[in-house]
């Protein structure tokens, strides 16, 4: 627990706050000027708003954006001496990274309840939709947290091993575009597998775009989840394993 | 003096891996673009002048481009850049007697051409993977050589935005940030009028280099407004002088 209160001291003066809220909130505000700059409708009211906001957002940028904070996550470590003092810690390496990952977890639970936020203030003031956003979308957005995860701990692993902030950024950059590729051609086994891929099918939940039926079923939610939360034990897991073989520099 | 600084520059790429980042861009944008070939009824259209496959194919890359070109430029910039603030190369090549603002430049002009040849090559794989896949239909050499130019000179202003960002804030939070951010501004430049896609540079400008549209009669030739792209070169290059000669009056 120690190890996670220190990752999240080490957050304050990190202006990570700046990716936390602008990136979700420029996914509802793109998906609302491109409306109302298109002239096209909200026909089926908030489900459409939902679905102009979130689905390329889960495609690119969210994966890009958990990528920046991963990156900034570790970057403390790669300046100064930060590094020897990481390697002559007193915890197990399984502790840092889960207290790595725990934080990005958060980061993005924060940037999710950000979207949310932000797609029903813009339903109401901008488009004056009746009623509220659909509880089965609350669901979906507990779903794209948990998937968040997998990529979180995958980038958490990739800015550890570089210490270069942009580096991992560009893997994650050419992953996105692999899962994109899967999702567009239905090879959907393997887009479920690439934690990359697999953010865009939870962002795709309910949408019945891509891969989607159009319904939230309780198959589609328990296979994500099963998958993110197998995915991150195993990449947590192995990134803890690489640490305890890195030496001082 | 200026030459030295870019063959050092060129040096600094090599344990960089600018290179990689670079064939990275390429090979995204190729792969993406190559969705096209895959589409419904795509195979059936390549003898058929009617059905513009060439057009097909050109309107994917460009998609690709806006996509994959913002957040790759920022990283190759921030590798360029980041190496300076942490092992004190400001400090090193001004008392070498190349102020911050120089080397901005020297910068500038060894990547651009890195960045030059990246996006020659993404532009050349696409039309040879057009030719192999047996699009039979004159290929359409003006238009193509049109999007390529502009995306050339789309993909330098954002570089150079770009370097200038990477060495302004220490922290590449920024830089990749406005990377990110600039997917959604060329994103949602393609769906904005031309007017109103000027007001977003140099995101925007990608969506006004677009030479094809997808209606429902199928794909359809534009108008690019070339001049507009010419004027954000000339402008981004003068602010680009302007803001690196800012440099100089820093202390480092």
């Amino acid at each position: 627990m120690g190890s996670v209160r220190a990752e999240f001291l080490k957050l304050r003066r990190s202006m990570s706050w700046v990716v936390v809220v602008l990136l979700p909130l420029t996914a509802v505000v793109a998906g609302a000027v491109n409306t109302v700059v298109a002239g096209e409708p909200l026909e089926d009211h908030w489900h459409t708003l939902w679905l102009r906001a979130v689905v390329f957002y889960g495609l690119f940028p969210l994966v890009l954006g958990v990528a920046v904070l991963a990156s900034l996550v570790w970057r403390v470590e790669h300046r100064g001496g930060n590094w020897n003092a990481l390697m002559g810690r007193q915890v197990s390496s399984l502790h840092v990274v889960v207290g790595k990952t725990a934080v990005l977890a958060a980061l993005a639970a924060a940037m999710q309840a950000v979207l949310v936020v932000g797609i029903v203030v813009v339903g109401k003031l901008v488009f004056a939709l009746p009623g509220t956003l659909p509880p089965e979308y609350f669901l979906v957005s507990a779903v794209i947290v948990l998937a968040c995860l997998p990529v979180a701990a995958f980038q958490s692993g990739l800015s550890m091993l570089m210490r270069s902030f942009a580096a991992p950024i560009a893997v994650a950059l050419l992953a996105s575009a692999a899962g994109m590729l899967l999702w567009m051609t239905r090879i959907e086994a393997l887009a479920l597998l690439l934690p990359h891929g697999l953010v865009g099918r939870a962002t795709q939940m309910g949408t019945g775009m891509l891969a989607d039926s159009g319904t939230v079923t309780a198959g589609a939610v328990t296979s994500v989840v099963v998958i993110a939360l197998g995915l991150t034990a195993v990449v947590t897991l192995g990134t803890a394993a690489v640490l305890d073989r890195r030496d001082i520099r | 003096m200026i030459g030295r600084a870019v063959a050092n520059e060129f040096a600094k790429m090599r344990r960089l891996r600018v290179v990689p980042v670079a064939a990275a861009m390429t090979v995204g944008v190729v792969a993406l673009s190559c969705y096209a070939l895959a589409a419904p009824g795509f195979p059936e259209s390549v003898d058929d002048p009617a059905e513009r496959p060439w057009q097909w194919l050109l309107g994917s890359m460009a998609l690709a481009v806006l996509l994959v070109s913002p957040v790759l430029l920022a990283v190759l910039a921030s590798r360029q850049v980041d190496i300076e603030h942490r092992g004190g190369g400001w400090l090193l090549s001004q008392t070498s007697g190349l102020t911050p603002g120089a080397l901005c430049r020297a910068k500038f002009a060894a990547s651009g051409a890195v960045v030059v040849a990246a996006t020659l090559a993404q532009s050349g794989l696409v039309a040879a993977i057009g030719g192999l896949a047996g699009i039979t239909v004159t290929f359409p050499v003006g238009q193509w050589l049109g999007y390529t130019a502009s995306a050339v000179v789309v993909n330098l202003v954002l570089f150079a935005l770009h370097l200038w960002l990477a060495a302004r804030t220490a922290n590449q939070l920024v830089g990749l940030g406005a990377g990110v951010l600039g997917v959604f501004a060329a994103v949602s430049g393609t769906g904005m009028s031309t007017g109103v896609a000027h007001f977003l540079p140099p995101w925007g400008y990608y969506a006004l280099s677009v030479p094809v549209d997808v209606r429902e009669a199928g794909v359809v030739s534009l108008d690019p407004p070339y001049l507009s792209v010419a004027a954000l070169g000339v402008a981004g290059g003068a602010l680009f002088l302007f803001a690196t000669r800012l440099f100089d009056r820093r202390e480092v």
